[in-house]
């Protein structure tokens, strides 16, 4: 269990701390900021934990910020820790917007009374922002109305230990609508000939609530595990295919898969929010859940499929005369005519000391960024199945052997398609079904798919 | 008009802020005046001002009367912002929270059960043993308070008490209400309850038999899982994991009940989870196991798309687990390809498990995983490309295919192309390791020599010192490739002394080894610096006997008989646990302990008690000394920087000191703390596991350490 934690400012010095347990000096933080510095010195491999005299410090790192956790047994659960800080971090943004030295300064006695609520003797209590918020309130917010609220002290709400711990009651809306975001995010590692070595989708269901009372949903989508039942002989959704899809022969490889995948698809690696019954769905395959109020991320899932890349790009690096390079590009949007990619953004890397950029291209906007040692490519609306094409020629002050001037970070790219899933997710139906009220609700459905944090194209 | 009026009045009285005067007593007369002036919303000012000066660690002790006076409102902030000031000072001032404990009892009774918490968890933190007794009556209500908001924070008060008291609370019987709680009709009481007596099960086993405790309610613990709140459910998988099920039927039964919660959105829960199932997975065979191992397959993939400090955790204990199911993720090896924007330490992780997950068998597969290291190798950061190499080198051992292996050494060459200084490190250690592997392989090792050979100077140009020691045992194993060789030998000569010991002792035996081709002062030279000016017993110790050994009359037969051994053949060189280390950390998944692979041992691992707490005064006398304590502050009555560290050693010298005792201990307790100089020639892995036990924090060094180590430990 936790014996304290510390908001540390970027050198590792403690801003603010909550100790819980009593098992550790008082002064065993000032060590961090040197141990972190000796580390540093010593290596470039910083893993999160470091041990020294027999205390743990386990931290993440957010904005300038480090949040450190003490401990002083190894029994310390650590993925429990790491998971705990990163809630807070989550939950304080709530509460502060941005999460930054300045804020917390600041905010320190919002950030004292939420780590007193949070974790209690070194045991994670309350973490849902939205029950926090009932009975721990913003500071400007008592001011004004502190004459109010003397009647109406705050108190825990009593759903806090109930089972539905995450939804208040008495909640009222007029107009009852439920808002569902499909948002994919497309991971994709590629080498310059467009051999795909790695691809997966994240996807996740975010929903914002806008419900009155306690509604009963029930969501259906077309995921095979759940509806092998109905739809039986129907195994084959975007199967996992070990060799590489060739680009060419895989041209339609995203319509088919789609066209397919409309019966249904597999989705692998289903995470739940606390609201879905966990039990439920393990037996009868039925997503049902009681949503807190207010947005929320239902579900998250992974898909590690082999598809085709949707923004492709074909690069050629040149190297002329040993001072200048030539860059071509030629992005193409492989994705069905009828769907548009929008913000597209192509980040090039460029050797360091490149310079006086001339750029060649046809659409969208082009700049060199000499901090990021690259140029970065920004096309607004990229419409399915078009090809644009740009060349960037460089002068290269500082070479001098014939050697080529290597490229170690790859091309990235960035990107939304909306009204468009990779995985051909799709939902059914969503029941809102509210015992008492029986009101009338609408439920919307939206689709997006984008970049991941990784969709990459390696230059060799 | 007159209520109006009134009304105006109050509402004035409310929110009118009086600026803080600026006084030439100092800050904390400014602070003083605050606290006691007439307007609520200027003492609320007060109090957060000198909440903020305490963080900023001043010492604003001297206050606490004045802010004590604001304890009596109805206003709950202001309320708990006094609480929050006493928690602070109960710690390192538990004598002057006496002052409070009359309004502890009467508010442990409050209407609010924010405030009945907030009274009760104060008041289980000061560290006197007569407030402590004023604690009986409000503990025994909370215990049984309506609220499970009040009951949940009651049983850890439990453990609080303990840690503080452990006489008291026995004395009290609150344990027993302690373990009555677990029967609670809360799902998070019963979830607390179990921490705190985990708790109280950690620093003395005798007063609670937790095991027992946790046999008899596992049903409960099932049921209540799917009720709570995430990090209650981490808490009883945890203890479900401690659970022995009586036979497979059980075991089956505990697993369906807990694998829903794989698929919670939390990583610590997963986790929890998979240690439950991995506790019972031995005892289920058959279709049932394959399908319990998918399910873990997918739960261990999905932790690799949460933040990188989760990711590095479940990379470790991936490890573990592999180690002990090697089946578990085969065909997963392309969701630990490296992301260019993954931190180093989960780079690095990413690496061990690749290799670890290749299946040596299939060669379509170790060719990419071969691809991709040497994509890696051409990265920035030195410290990840000597690992890429390296697992290389580990790749290709496990493969072990000649034509692999000379792929492997072709991709070396390539990437130690000119220029590429700071990778000869690890690219001779790699080369190296392979030769042991395939030693009658001619064409190979005359390849890998003259490669080296080319070199220009590999004393200044090798900087690690297992690699010098690969590069001296090279030449003295193939001299015979190496022309100039007495040349290069006079170089590491000339540095002898700068050079660490297992350089100095790889020169040693390879100059003993040549001493019939290299020239005799060579080997004068180096026995006389080894047993003149070296202060490494080892060093010394060695020469001498090889001097000797030379001196002797018919030495030639002797020498030739030790020079003539030959390094044991590696066949693997990726590091594994020792049987009962891995069955150990299998137990202990998700701990801190299993980041290190440094399992914990439960019957030796006890902190030690902080005997810290004043006793034996009576409560006038501790009033006495909590005023002349103020008074004394008064004195010097200004703000200076009070280093709180230095107020603080006061009460907290001693558990410092106790800490670190123990924490001595323990780093004694673990593994055999044996020297590598020790291991045994011949087995390699298990040496191997020693050294990554001893060795808290860099897991990848052993492997080529050790493996450099037993050519030493050959003679």
């Amino acid at each position: 269990m936790t014996s304290a934690v510390y908001f540390c400012d970027n050198k590792g010095k403690a801003i603010l701390s909550r100790r819980y347990k009593d098992d550790i000096p008082l002064n065993a933080i000032d060590k961090f900021q040197t141990l972190l510095s000796d580390m540093e010195d010593e290596t470039s491999v910083i893993p999160p934990c470091i041990a020294h005299n027999g205390i743990q410090y386990l931290f993440i790192q957010h904005n300038d910020l480090y949040v450190v956790a003490l401990a002083s047994s190894l029994g310390v659960n650590i993925a429990e820790v790491f998971a705990f800080l990163h809630k807070v971090m989550d939950i304080l943004a709530e509460y502060l917007k941005t999460v930054e030295e300045e804020s917390i300064r600041d905010n320190f006695v919002i950030v004292y009374e939420l780590l007193d609520e949070m974790m209690d003797f070194g045991i994670p209590q309350v973490t849902d922002a939205k029950m926090l918020k009932k009975y721990i309130t913003q500071k400007s917010f008592k001011l004004e109305r502190a004459s109010k609220k003397k009647r109406n002290a705050a108190r825990p709400p009593s759903e806090l230990t109930n089972s539905v711990s995450w939804r208040a009651e008495g909640i009222k809306y007029k107009k009852n609508e439920a808002f569902l975001d499909i948002v994919e995010s497309v991971n994709m590692l590629m080498t310059q000939k467009g051999k795909v070595l790695r691809s997966e989708i994240l996807g996740s269901v975010k929903v914002k609530s806008r419900l009155s009372g306690m509604p009963d949903l029930k969501l259906g989508i077309n995921d095979r595990g759940i509806f092998t039942k109905y739809l039986e002989g129907n195994n084959i959704g975007v199967n996992i295919d070990s060799s590489h899809p060739d680009l060419k022969d895989n041209q339609s490889s995203i319509t088919s898969s789609k066209s397919k995948a409309k019966s249904s698809i597999e989705l692998e690696d289903l995470k739940f929010h606390q609201c879905v019954r966990l039990s439920k769905f393990e037996n009868e395959k039925i997503i049902t859940f009681i949503p807190p109020d207010g947005d929320f991320e239902l579900m998250n899932y992974r898909l590690n499929t082999a598809i085709k890349p949707l923004i492709w790009c074909d690069m050629k690096v040149q190297v002329h005369d040993k001072s200048r390079i030539e860059i071509s590009c030629t992005a193409r949007a492989q994705i069905k005519k009828k769907s548009t990619a929008t913000n597209v953004e192509i980040i090039i890397p460029v050797p360091d000391d490149a310079d006086t950029p001339t750029f060649k291209y046809s659409h969208g906007k082009i700049k060199w960024v000499p901090e990021q040692s690259a140029i970065i490519w920004k096309i607004h609306t990229f419409p399915g199945g078009k090809e644009y094409a740009m060349t960037a020629q460089m002068g290269l002050p500082s070479i001098n052997n014939a050697e080529r001037p290597k490229f170690r970070r790859p091309v990235q790219v960035k990107f939304q398609i909306p009204y468009f899933t990779t995985s051909g997710i799709q939902v059914r139906y969503l029941k809102i079904n509210e015992p008492k009220l029986q009101y009338k609700s609408f439920p919307w459905v939206r689709y997006i798919t984008q970049n991941g944090d990784d969709y990459t194209i390696r230059l060799s | 008009m007159a209520p109006l009026d009134k009304k105006i009045k109050k509402f004035l009285k409310n929110t009118i802020r009086i600026a803080p005067k600026i006084s030439d007593k100092g800050e904390l007369a400014e602070l003083r005046t605050g606290l006691v002036s007439q307007y609520p919303q200027t003492r609320k000012d007060a109090i957060k001002q000198t909440i903020k000066q305490m963080t900023l660690g001043k010492d604003v002790s001297t206050l606490f009367p004045d802010v004590l006076k604001n304890i009596a409102t109805n206003d709950i902030e202001q309320k708990k912002l006094v609480y929050l000031y006493v928690m602070n000072y109960a710690e390192t001032h538990p004598e002057l929270c006496i002052l409070v404990v009359n309004t502890f009892v009467t508010d442990a009774q409050d209407p609010n059960p924010l405030i009945r918490c907030m009274a009760i968890r104060t008041m289980s933190m000061v560290r006197v043993d007569k407030i402590l007794e004023y604690i009986e009556t409000p503990l025994r209500k909370t215990l049984q308070d309506d609220n499970p908001y009040v009951r949940k924070t009651a049983v850890i008060c439990v453990a609080k008490l303990f840690q503080l008291n452990q006489e008291l609370c026995v004395e009290l019987g609150v344990i027993e209400d302690l373990k009555s709680a677990l029967g609670d009709e809360n799902p998070m009481v019963i979830a607390n309850s179990i921490a705190a007596l985990t708790e109280i099960y950690s620093l003395d086993e005798s007063v609670v038999d937790l095991p027992n405790l946790i046999q008899t309610n596992t049903d409960k613990f099932l049921s209540a899982l799917n009720e709570c709140t995430e990090w209650a459910r981490v808490t009883i998988l945890t203890a479900l994991s401690e659970y022995q099920a009586a036979d497979s039927l059980e075991a089956q039964n505990i697993i369906d009940r807990v694998t829903a919660h794989l698929q919670h959105v939390n990583p610590a829960v997963i986790l929890a989870t998979v240690k439950v199932i991995i506790r019972n997975l031995p005892s289920i065979d058959g279709a049932k196991r394959d399908l319990i191992m998918r399910k873990l397959s997918s739960a261990l993939i999905s932790l690799m798309s949460t933040p990188p400090e989760l990711q590095y955790v479940a990379l470790k204990n991936i490890r573990i687990i592999l180690e002990k199911y090697p089946e578990i993720l085969s065909k997963e090896l392309r969701i630990f390809y490296i992301k260019f924007n993954d931190p180093l330490y989960v780079k690095i992780e990413k690496i061990e498990i690749m290799i670890r997950l290749v299946d040596p068998s299939n060669l379509k597969q170790c060719t990419l995983l071969l691809n991709e290291l040497k994509e890696y190798a051409m990265e920035f950061d030195i410290e990840f490309v000597s690992r890429c190499i390296l697992g290389i080198s580990q790749l290709a051992i496990k493969y072990a295919d000649e034509r692999f292996i000379q792929k492997v050494l072709d991709i070396l060459v390539e990437l130690l192309e000119p220029g590429q200084d700071a990778i000869k490190d690890s690219c001779c250690e790699a080369m190296c390791n392979i030769l042991r592997h395939c030693p009658t392989n001619d064409a190979m090792c005359k390849q890998v020599c003259s490669i080296l050979n080319s070199w220009a100077s590999p004393v200044t140009s090798l900087q690690k010192d297992t690699a010098k020691c690969n590069y001296v045992w090279l030449m003295g194993e193939y001299p015979q490739y190496f022309p100039g060789l007495s040349d290069k030998i006079d170089q590491f000569v000339e540095n002898f002394t700068q050079e660490s010991s297992l350089t100095q002792v790889a020169l040693l035996i390879s100059v003993v080894k040549l001493h019939s081709t290299l020239s005799g002062n060579t080997l004068q030279t180096v026995l006389e610096l080894a047993t003149h000016d070296i202060m490494e017993v080892d060093v010394r110790d060695m020469a001498m006997i090889y001097w000797r050994c030379l001196s002797l009359d018919d030495s030639s037969a002797l020498v030739e008989q030790l020079c003539n051994l030959h390094a044991p053949v590696i066949n693997c060189s990726i590091d594994s646990f020792t049987p009962e280390v891995l069955e150990r950390l299998l137990g202990q998944l998700g701990t801190i302990s299993s980041i290190y692979f440094k399992p914990m041992d439960h019957s030796k691992h006890k902190r030690l008690q902080h005997q810290n707490i004043i006793r034996g005064k009576h409560i006038d006398e501790l009033q006495n000394l909590a005023k002349n304590e103020l008074e004394s502050k008064n004195n010097d009555d200004i703000l200076l920087d009070f280093d709180s560290e230095s107020v603080a050693t006061n009460t907290t010298g001693n558990p410092q000191n106790n800490n670190l005792l123990g924490d001595l201990d323990d780093l004694f307790d673990f593994g055999p703390s044996t020297t590598s100089n020790s291991t045994p020639t011949g087995d390699i892995t298990s040496g191997l596991a020693q050294t990554t036990l001893n060795d808290t924090n860099s897991a990848s060094k052993p492997s080529n350490t050790t493996a450099t180590q037993d050519l030493v430990d050959l003679f």
